[in-house]
Formats: C-alpha cells, structure tokens, sequence
C-alpha cells in the first residue's frame, strides 16, 4: 500500500502545482460582461500575421484601425477622423484623432507606417500581404512583397504625427472599406520592438487602442478575458464590460452551456437545430463563404469534358443540401460570387439574383442526365470514377456524403470515392494539382466580387482547376487597373459579364453561402454581424440585466 | 548494481536520442506543409521555409535542434500559435495534463485494485463475473462518450459540476474529466490485479501464512497484495504517461488546456516544432518512468537485484 | 503470539477446535491432474466448464453471424440515403403494439420536452427502421452490422499480424540473447517511445486512407506486447532439457525456435491474440473519432459511435446500438481470452 500512497501524494502534488500556476482572477463577472464562444483558438495576435476570423475578431476588439465597420457593414470614420481623396483618385490624406495606445504613448501616423511596412516585409511573409499590393494596389507594395525593393519605399508616408498620405497605382474604389481589415492596424514601433519575437503572445506583448484591453491571454488559450478601455477615444459608446471568450470545439458542450447561462452567444451545430429553432433566441447569420465543388479541369481529361461538369453542377440538388443536411439557414447557390457580401452602387446585393444563370447552373435531373450521356459518347466510356478531396470537419464531410448519393443517383455509371483528410493537406493536394475534384470554400476578403472573381484568372494561385480564358483575363484587368476602376457602374456590368463566363464553363460548381446558425441571450442586444474582414463586432453591445 | 543503473541511464540516453532523430525524418514525410495557406505566394512560401530553416538537410536541422535544446530552446510554434516559443506554450499546459492525468490515473488505480481485489477473493462467483463486466464496459464505452454522459447529467442536468474546465474553479472542473479518464485505468488495474491476487494465493508461502492461522484480512494485505503490488506498479507506470499526454478527446470535449489536443492540432496543421516538441516529452516522459520503475523494481524484489548483476 | 506463549509455558495437546476444514471439496475432487487425456482434450473440457467462457463464446459466434447476414435482413443498403426519411427512431412491426419501438421519440428542446414520431408525422405508416435512421436516413441496422463486420476484419487481422510479427520478434530476440537481444530491444524501445497517435496518424496520412492501412496502423504499435510475452517465454524455457537435446541432435537454431519452444508457448499467444482483438477494435474507434477512420460512407462500429456521438443529446437512441455491439464483443473476447488462460495454463490447475 505505501506505493499506492506515494503515488496518491505524486497526484495531489502534480494537483497543487497546478492551482499554484492558476491565472489570479481579474474582470468582476459582473452582468455586463459578455460571455462570448469561439470554436477555434486564436492562432496569432500579431495583426500583419493573423489570417483567420477569430483572431481578427478579438484583434479588433481591442485595436482600432483608420475606419471601423458601422452597422451596415460600411466603413466610418475610426482613428481617421477625416481623410481627402485628390480628385485623380490615388491619394488618400488621413488625418488622425488623439488617441493613445493602452501604455500611454499617442498613436501617430508612424505607427500606421511601421505597421503596413511589416505587412509588405518579406521577413514577416505575411499571408495577406497581398492585400495592399494586388487588392489596396499601393505604390511598390509588390516590388517589396517579391523582394526587389527596400520596405522603406512603400508608398506610404507619415506627413506630421496625425497625417498619414498614402499613394495609389490605381484608384481602387472601394479601397476605404480594407482601412478595416486588421492588416491595416497600427502597431507601435518602439513597443513592437522592445518586445521581439514574443510580440502579440501574451497580454503584455500586446497594446490596446481600440473599446477592450486584453487582460487575461495565454497562447492559444481555451478562454481568455478583455475588459474595456475606459481610454478608449469613444469610450462612451462601450457599454459591456467586458468580454469573456470560451473555445469549445464539442457543440453539444456548447449548446448546454449556454442552456445554464454560461454563455452569452453559442454556435448550433445543424443536428441541434431541430432543439432549438422555435426558440426565439436562435437566428441564422451569413458568414460569407462560398462553398463549392472545383473540378481539376486541366488534369482530368474526362473533367475537360464541358457537357460531364454541366451534368454534375446540374445533378446537384443544393435546396435538399441546405434543408435536410445543414439545416443552420445556409443558403443555396446558383452562382460563382455568394450572397450578401457585396452590394453594388445603387446598394442592391450583387448576387441577389440566383436565376441569372439558371440555363447552366440548376437542379435538373433530366438536362443532366442528357448532358451526362452526350458527354459519355464524346469520351467514348460508359464508367467513370472520380475522387474527391474533402476537409475532416464537420459540415464538409456531411456534404461530402450526399453530394456523392446525389451524383451517383442521377448520373448512371458515375462512382465517386471521397478522400477525407486534414485541411492543411486537402490544400496541399489542391495547390499541387493532385486531385480531380475538391470540396473547398472561399471567404471574402473586401466587400467586392472581385475576391471571388479574381481567382479564376489565369495562373492564380487559388484557380486550382488551372482553367483559362483570354476573354475573361481581360475583363478581370480592365475592372482592376484599366479603364472601368473609376466608373463603379459599368464596372458592376462587365463583372457581371466574367461571372458568366465562369458560370457557362462550369469552372466550378457552386453550393451554398454558409450561414451559421446560432443562439444569443435575449438579454443581450447590438451585436454586429458581418460577412467581410470581421465576422462579429462588439462597441455597440449592450447586455441588460435580467 | 551501481553499473547497472549507470547502464541503463546511458541507454536511456540514446534511445531519446535516436527517438528525436526518428521524430525528424517522420516529420519530413508529412504531407502538407505549415506555410501552405491559400492566400500565400510561392515566394513568400520559400522565404518562410528559408527563415524558420527549414530548406537545410534534415541531418543539420537535427544538430541544430540538439543544440537548442540543450540551451533550454525547443523552437517556436509555425501555425497553432505563431512565433510563440513552445516552452512558453507547454508551459501552462503541462502541469494541467499532469494534473488531471494524475488525479485519473489514481481514482482508476484505486477502483480498480478494490474491483480486482474483489473478483480474486470471490473467485468464480458472480462476484467475479460482475467484476469483470464492470471493468470490461469500463473500457468498452468510449471515454468521449463517457464525458459527454457525464457532463450531460452531473454538468447540465444535475448542475453538481461545471460542464467546461476552468482555472478559477480547478477542482469542480477537473472531477469530469478526471472521471471521464480514469475509466480505462480502472480496468486494466482490477483485471491484473485479479489475476497477480490469484498467482499469489496459490502460491506455497500464502499457504503456510494459512496454515498458521493467520486472520484472513492479515493474509490478504500483508502477505497478498504487497507481493500483488510489485508487478501491478509496472503497468501502472506507462498508463501515467498515456493519460498525462493522451487524453485528447477528453480535453476536446471539457476545453482543457492540455497538451493532447494541443499536440492533435499541431499534428494536423503541420507544426512541426510542436509535433516534435511535444513527442520529445512523451518519449521523454515515458522512457524516464520506465527507468525509475526498472531500478525501483531493482531494489523491491531481491531476485531481479541478483539477476541483473549477471548482465 | 498468544499460541507461542502456552506452548512453551505448559505441555499443550491440541484439541478439535484448533482445527479447522479447508473446504476445497469442489477443487479437490476434480481429478483432472492424472486424467489420462491429451493436452488440448484437458483444455476444452475445462474450457467448456467455464460458464463465462462459453457465454462469450456463444455471443461472438452470433455477432460474427449477424454480421454476415444482418445487413442482407432489409431493403436497406448501408450507404443508402433518403433524406426525407432521417432521424427517425427505432420501430419494430410487432414490438410496436406495446408501445415500445413504436418510432416515438422523446426529444428535449430549449424550450422544454416533447414527444414526437417521425413516422406519423410524415405519412410513413409502412415505413419500418429497426434501429432507426441516422442524420442522412440511412438503416442504422443495415449499419450496425456491416459496422460490425469491418470492425471484426480489421480487428481479427490486426491481431494475427500483430501475433505473428511480435512473436517471432520476442522469439529470435530471447534466443540469441546478448547481443542480439540488446539490439533488439533497444528498437523495441525507441519503437515504443514515439507516441502511438503520432505514427498512426502519420501514417494515415501517408497512405491512402482505408480498410489496409488502418490494419497497418493497428499492426505497427500493438505488437510490442506481444513480442514481449513471447521473450519472457523462451527465456523461461531456451534453458530447459528438451532445448538442450535437441541442440545436441544438431537441431539448427530457427529450428529450435519455431518447432521446439514455439508449440510450448502457444498457448499465452492466443490468449494474448484475444486480449488484443478488443484493444484492435477499441483503437479503431479512437482514430474514427479523430477522423482518421474508415473512410465514409463506410462505416466501423468506431465511426459509427463517433457519427452517433454528435447526435447525442438530440437522438440518443442513434449511438446505441453500436456502442451495445462493441461493448458486447469486447467483453465476449475478454471472457474468451480468461477462459482460454485458465484452460491452457497448466500452472492454474494446481490451485
């Protein structure tokens, strides 16, 4: 027995040495602070090196950027409280409010300078780089990004401390709604430095600008805390006292944790929808994606074969994926660019709508089976078995599993096999060419169809089915650097125009604009939603006492 | 015995050393890679390999890793968490896998020796078939599926504990999870124990312990289970290590911390510093216990002791 | 110490009541010691008199049969969908008319309980799921049981391999010794050493995902215990007469290895090949739920359990009857492997 106990009091130790290191307890739970779930942890709170939605989220939460996201999704006046735009369209003047960095030192234009030339350094390799060389389109971004230029000559420059000018190759009409993109944020040079590598991995690496200061962080925590900033420059407007954030990856977890009133707002997976949805605190809300289906046209020789790919777009019934598979209001789609991203000039939604090109993108079992048959004779086989590489996760998987039923149903002679496997390596098969057809989704960037339709230019890097077309190269130019980026109308029509093209081509086939399905506490209201850069915003929420 | 310990820690030392070496080449078989994102240009890909070496032949980045290491530097992480350095990111997590992995691993060990202890002495009674149905659904239900019953009914039902781990209430939040894990420790200890019991019942000392009279409760502690224990410790050990270090679907499912899952996600993201980082320690942990439990047994049970002075 | 004290202080007689039975009429009236039976004939009989055994035997028998024939039983197939027809529960044809497997179901919402039948509700009156349907309205059924019956491949070919390679393993390296055996265990260890989940996942990413490789998998982290049992033996027995003669008849030593000690040892091997079925099975069932499983829409009891973990709260009734299969097989082949312990193990007869 005396091993038994030195094992027992190996336990108990290992147990007190865990509370010993336990994080002292800050932010009061007081009623108003919101308790918030997230289902993946934040991967980096370096604002140039984050690239997924939560990490922007919570890097907006507590920073700031030259323009914010008003309600609507529209960019306001943030940190900039003015800006000027010269009448040839590629200078923008920012001027800059007062406002301070959480240890006190003021945000200056050098910080807005320091920050994007780290965007553009190739010492940090920054995966969105891009978005101020091929999307902002500022002068000598690329040249920098590719290594053929000094980051110092972006075109960028700190006039005084509070005007910050920036140069523009083109103009770029919609150039004012990135300044909310957290590649875009400030960082302070000095602190940044002081801190090294460790920058942005713990609550003293990182400094606070913007409605919420960071106080409770460990990296890639299950849950961390901020609290607000009472020096905040629009600290009136903050009504919640903090935030609380819980990962929790199992949505049955969440879902009952949110049913003893842990949580604020949760996610519902689709099989808990039927649980929920006659509560009136579950809604569904866009989440932008595009989820669609991209066949390697380039590899596949029977894939090549444009009357097979119109067969399987039109095999698939995306009402039935929607309704009975994801069940969380995601929206089926019949068209390349998704819905509820982008509105045009005159503030409709550029995919509003779906029948445009119902002649080569709808359910028909019978056109398909004709188009199926047609391209059987053109390759001269009865049988045909394809591979498709699809995500482990939840909802792709599912997905995955009906589209495969659905096709081999209605197209005789048709097998499908699905290869599940990790993300990172379903992007690698695609980015190397090895696979023939790939269940992948896109999100957008900027609120512009151009993040969609930019990929499927030649040699993109994101155009894995390797299609090209001159006429569509062409369009695609002369809506970014030719001649229509200053006429936002006829632009809007030639757009139009490429989506055709791809639709006809059946360069992809399109499934559905993800929607996630969740719960949010009656007592809790003005929490934005949005589809672009970030997904949820919290200055205007206020969370009532019961 | 001296040389023997000596030997043995050597050994010991090499076979970590080989396990790392082996750690490196599997990492260079992995499909994928960390710096695949869509969004990034080949360019910007090779500069990423280039910065975080990892274009020089795996031979060098070995050395160099050896190297780091004995500085105390494991690298830092490429994707999970990035550029964090990964002793700052294991070092939270580890005490709170040793933690709940050490509070399991005792609940089992305790159930289990009292269910095992209880199938020998009422050998081939339905006492004993009980015993080994309990232990056997022990490990036959999935320990995920365990937790979620559990948090179902003693987290939201029942509220008794909370549902989710937290280091504000330690330890209500780690008694789920703690149960959830024990379950499989549980059954292996009362299934050797039971068997370990019965070798050493039959065995002629315990029958001259009877036959001098000695009260039953006397026999079974003093002479059965202490002579029991010895082997059972030997299995005990390497299920310390699992649970430390494998209880990923239960930290999935409670949000713990801990670096099971941690070690999940770097392996499929690719993060290769953390795959290795986080092998290294398990190896580490493993083949240290082992160890200790060799030379412990060593100086326990003479007969080893004298074996091994032959070797 | 009390009896000590009277011994030595006065002639003591013993009387009756120092005396008492050791009731062992049952073990000692079993006349199996000198029965003049072959080995294996000694071992079924005892074998047979174990209850637990045969109880377990019995069950993987109809298991294995219901595997082979259960998804034949209906109309469904196993990766058949019909989306109308998903979630429904369990309803059997005449059970239904005691209100049990009706296809009602009790289903807790956020805004309280309520009793629904999906059977009713969507005019399936002559519908009948006897497991009910899953999420994509595939026969759960069906499932279970072509589940089952992958399980059990894999399971039963992992162990075999697993026996086969770590045996001889344990064999050459107890035999040799020195040397040899110093190498080769030093691999076993560092083998040993690398986390398991790390391997196979590695490997399941390397390989095709599938039936093959998972028994792969399995195969290259279990046979470790394995060979060690098979070292500990020959250990115990390269010492004996019967090794030594044979040595000096000039018996090579592959020969002393596999036609010598190897049929004394075979029996601690299948027993061991019983206990590590369920250890095969259950780690299946682990990489389903870490997503390296069979690949969909086939399915293994493992993925099985880990589609109706996902649907635990809503549908319970989805996980059952898999995990019910897997529990009962694990048991059944750890009730085997005690009954063929104690049947093979000559050391146990004398207790």
């Amino acid at each position: 027995m005396k091993k038994m106990k030195a094992l027992l009091s190996i336990a108990t130790a290992s147990v007190m040495l865990m509370s010993s290191i336990s994080i002292p307890a800050s932010a009061e739970t007081g009623t108003s602070v919101l308790n918030v779930m997230i289902e993946t942890q934040v991967e980096s709170l370096d604002p140039q090196q984050a690239t997924d939605g939560t990490s922007f989220e919570v890097i907006a939460d507590y920073t700031d950027g030259l323009m914010q996201m008003d309600e609507s999704g529209a960019a306001v006046e943030a940190l900039a409280e003015s800006y000027d735009l010269s009448d040839d369209g590629l200078t923008y003047t920012f001027h800059l409010r007062e406002a301070y960095w959480s240890n006190g030192t003021q945000v200056t234009a050098a910080d807005f300078v320091y920050a994007w030339q780290r965007a553009v350094d190739p010492d940090i390799a920054s995966e969105y780089a891009y978005m101020l060389s091929d999307i902002g389109q500022i002068v000598n971004a690329a040249e920098i990004i590719a290594g053929e230029m000094d980051k110092s000559e972006l075109g960028v420059t700190a006039v005084d401390d509070l005007t910050l000018e920036v140069q523009l190759v083109v103009p770029v009409s919609y150039f004012l709604s990135l300044m909310y993109f957290p590649t875009f944020y400030p960082v302070n040079q000095e602190f940044c430095e002081s801190c090294g590598d460790t920058f942005g991995t713990s609550p003293d690496t990182v400094l606070s600008n913007g409605a919420f200061i960071l106080t409770d962080y460990e990296p890639a925590a299950t849950s961390f805390e901020l609290v607000k900033n009472e020096d905040y420059w629009d600290a009136d407007r903050v009504s919640l006292a903090g935030l609380n954030y819980q990962v929790i990856q199992d949505s049955q977890q969440a879902l009952m944790s949110y049913q003893v009133g842990d949580l604020d707002i949760t996610l519902v997976n689709g099989d808990q929808v039927e649980q929920v949805e006659e509560d009136e605190e579950f809604s569904s809300i866009g989440a932008g994606y595009l989820w669609y289906v991209s066949p390697n046209i380039d590899a596949v020789p029977e894939l090549a074969n444009l009357n097979i790919r119109m067969a399987m777009t039109m095999a698939i019934d995306r009402e039935s994926i929607t309704a009975d598979v994801l069940k969380d209001g995601s929206k089926a789609t019949y068209t390349a660019v998704p819905m509820d991203f982008a509105a045009g000039p005159d503030g409709s939604d550029y995919a509003e709508d779906q029948t445009r090109y119902s002649d080569v993108c709808t359910y028909d079992l019978e056109l398909a089976a004709e188009y199926w048959q047609a391209g059987l004779e053109e390759l001269g086989i009865s049988e045909l078995t394809l591979d498709m590489v699809v995500d482990a996760d939840d909802a792709p998987q599912k997905v995955a599993q009906v589209l495969k039923e659905q096709w081999e149903t209605a197209l005789p002679g048709l097998t499908v096999n699905l290869t599940v496997e990790p993300k990172k390596q379903r992007v690698q098969d695609m980015q190397d060419g090895n696979f023939e057809l790939g269940l992948t989704r896109w999100g957008p960037d900027y609120a512009d169809p151009m993040t969609y339709l930019g990929m499927w230019v030649t040699d993109n890097s994101n155009n894995y089915g390797l299609w090209s077309n001159e006429e569509y190269d062409a369009i695609i130019a002369e809506c970014t650097t030719g001649d229509l980026c200053t006429d936002a109308e006829a632009r809007w029509e030639r757009l139009y125009d490429a989506e055709a093209l791809v639709m006809a081509d059946a360069v992809i086939f399109p499934l559905y604009t993800q929607c996630n399905a969740q719960m949010i506490s009656s007592s809790v209201t003005g929490i934005e939603f949005h589809a672009v850069a970030l997904n949820r915003v919290y200055k205007n929420t206020v969370k009532t006492e019961d | 015995m001296k040389k023997y310990t000596l030997k043995r820690i050597l050994t010991s030392f090499l076979t970590l050393l080989a396990i790392l070496f082996i750690l490196f080449l599997l990492m260079q078989l992995m499909p994928g890679s960390p710096f695949n994102d869509e969004k990034l240009s080949s360019d910007q890909r090779e500069l990423l390999y280039a910065k975080y070496g990892l274009d020089q032949p795996v031979i060098v980045q070995f050395f160099k890793y050896v190297v780091n290491m004995l500085k105390g530097d494991l690298g830092v992480s490429y994707k999970i968490s990035k550029n964090t350095p990964i002793s700052q990111l294991i070092q939270t997590r580890l005490p709170i896998s040793i933690g709940i992995g050490g509070a399991a691993v005792s609940i089992g060990a305790l159930l289990g020796l009292l269910l095992g202890l209880l199938a020998a002495l009422k050998h081939d009674t339905i006492w004993d078939s009980l015993a080994t149905i309990i232990s056997v659904i022990g490990v036959s239900v999935p320990s995920y599926v365990f937790a979620l019953a559990l948090s179902y009914y003693f987290g939201f039902r029942l509220r008794w504990f909370p549902m989710l781990f937290s280091t504000k209430t330690l330890i209500s939040s780690s008694i789920l999870p703690s149960i959830s894990l024990s379950m499989f420790t549980m059954a292996s200890i009362a299934r050797f124990t039971r068997s370990e019991m019965m070798e050493v019942m039959g065995s002629d000392y315990m029958l001259l312990a009877e036959s001098k009279g000695l009260s039953s409760s006397a026999l079974i502690f003093r002479h059965a289970l202490r002579n029991a224990l010895i082997p059972i410790i030997t299995v005990l050990a390497p299920l310390v290590v699992d649970l430390m270090t494998g209880s990923l679907v239960v930290e999935k499912i409670f949000s713990i911390p801990g670096v099971g899952s941690l070690l999940v996600n770097a392996i499929q993201s690719n993060d290769y510093n953390v795959v290795i980082a986080l092998s290294f320690i398990y190896s580490a942990l493993y083949i240290g216990i082992m160890l200790v439990v060799d030379i412990l047994y060593g100086i326990i049970d003479p007969r080893i002791r004298l074996a091994k002075k032959g070797d | 110490m009390n009896k000590m004290e009277t011994a030595s202080a006065a002639e003591y007689i013993p009387a009756d009541s120092d005396f008492r039975l050791k009731e062992n009429a049952s073990e000692i009236a079993i006349d199996a010691n000198f029965a003049a039976q072959s080995f294996w004939r000694d071992a079924l009989i005892r074998y047979i008199h174990k209850t637990s055994a045969v109880v377990g035997l019995i069950l993987i028998l109809l298991i294995g049969v219901l595997a082979i024939v259960g998804p034949g039983m209906n109309e469904y197939t196993y990766s058949g969908q019909n989306l109308s027809q998903k979630n429904l529960a369990p309803r059997v044809k005449f059970l239904e008319q005691f209100g049990i497997f009706d296809g009602s179901e009790t289903m807790s919402t956020t805004s309280g309980t309520k009793v629904i039948n999906g059977y009713e509700e969507d005019g399936l009156e002559d519908v009948y799921y006897w497991f009910g349907s899953d999420t994509y309205g595939r026969d759960i059924w069906t499932r279970t049981w072509s589940g089952a019956r992958v399980s059990l491949i894999i399971a039963v070919a992992a162990a075999i391999i697993d026996m086969l390679i770590g045996m001889s393993y344990g064999l050459i390296s107890g035999y040799f010794g020195g040397r040899v055996d110093m190498i080769m265990q030093r691999t076993l260890e560092v083998a040993n050493g690398i986390p398991r989940l790390v391997i196979v996942t590695l490997l399941l990413l390397i390989l095709s995902p599938g039936m093959l490789t998972i028994i792969f998998a399995l195969m290259l982290t279990e046979w470790i215990g394995m060979s060690r049992i098979a070292r500990a033996e020959m250990l115990k027995l390269k010492e004996q007469e019967f090794v030594l003669a044979s040595r000096t008849l000039g018996a090579g030593s592959f020969f002393i290895i596999f036609r010598e000690v190897l049929p004394n040892i075979i029996g601690p091997i299948i027993t061991q090949v019983m206990f590590s079925i369920p250890t095969a099975i259950f780690t299946e069932a682990f990489l389903s739920f870490v997503g390296l499983g069979i690949p969909v829409p086939q399915c293994s009891l493992g993925s099985l359990i880990s589609e109706g973990f996902n649907s635990l709260t809503t549908h319970p009734y989805q996980i059952v009857p898999p995990l019910i299969v897997m529990a009962l097989l694990m048991l059944s082949f750890n009730l085997v492997g005690d009954g063929l312990r104690e049947a093979l193990d000559p050391k146990m007869k004398e207790m």
